[in-house]
């Protein structure tokens, strides 16, 4: 059964990957990216990753997606459809490079040794996860409030109309 | 080979499909929806090995990407609006003069 659900959640993602990548409209790229994400949300769900589950719904499918389509909405259309497309010859030189490093790097995956288990999980993925945030991760989770601070500004002063 | 595993493989071929799409893609803000693509990628990678080890430090810094990806396309379509108002053009291979 675990198979299964692994198997159903793995093929969305990859199509729908492969349609981020190989669509044409700009439009349908930021469509086919919000079902990678909604594939993604599965597949933590699946981990027993709840909160980070959730956060992926809100921060990714709520905020950014919606701010691409805004963003689409701002730029003039026609110049919009004059650039997309994808260049022929990098996509034939990137192709063997995609697949030799894709399966040299899966092989070294399939065969390496792991480090044993920690085996420090109670169950409560919320719980632990809040738990490890504050403690061990406190300077961390500050410096991030910062970068989102100084980003926020620096990205209304690059917005802004110049008189 | 357990799910795990599985996910990690399946990890790596989301962030090479990212890296590739940055390479082939015309258009500026599909190249940004790569970068989006790879950031996801290294996501699933945390998690799944957090899965294999038991802890939870690997969804910690997961968390931290998300930060990092939100900041990130905050600046990243910033700057695309603003090459688009200054010339009036977004295409990738045209966007070679950083200054004028």
């Amino acid at each position: 059964m675990e198979w299964v659900i692994t198997a159903l959640l793995s093929l969305w993602l990859v199509l729908s990957a492969l349609c981020t990548i190989f669509m044409k409209n700009p439009v349908h790229v930021i469509l086919a990216f919000l079902s990678v994400i909604l594939a993604m949300a599965g597949i933590f769900l699946q981990m027993k990753a709840e909160l980070l589950a959730g956060l992926q719904l809100i921060i990714y499918a709520v905020a950014i997606v919606v701010f691409y389509v805004l963003v689409i909405t701002v730029i003039p259309w026609e110049k919009v459809k004059r650039f997309e497309g994808i260049y022929k010859q990098e996509l034939f030189w990137g192709a063997p490079f995609f697949l030799i490093s894709f399966l040299l790097m899966s092989y070294m995956v399939l065969k390496g040794k792991f480090a044993q288990p920690l085996n420090v999980i109670s169950g409560d993925n919320v719980r632990d996860v809040g738990k490890n945030l504050f403690t061990s991760y406190l300077f961390p989770f500050e410096v991030a409030s910062v970068i989102l601070l100084v980003a926020m500004i620096g990205a209304i002063l690059l917005g802004r109309k110049e008189e | 080979m357990s799910v795990e595993k599985f996910y990690l493989i399946l990890s790596l071929f989301l962030f090479l499909l990212g890296f590739f799409g940055i390479l082939i893609r015309k258009n500026l803000i599909t190249i940004l929806v790569s970068t989006e693509l790879m950031l996801n990628g290294i996501n699933l990678a945390f998690v799944s090995i957090d899965k294999m080890l038991g802890g939870t430090d690997g969804q910690v810094f997961a968390l931290f990407i998300l930060t990092v990806a939100a900041a990130e396309v905050a600046v990243g379509l910033g700057i695309i609006v603003s090459i688009f108002r200054l010339r009036g053009y977004e295409g990738s291979s045209e966007t070679v003069h950083l200054r004028d």
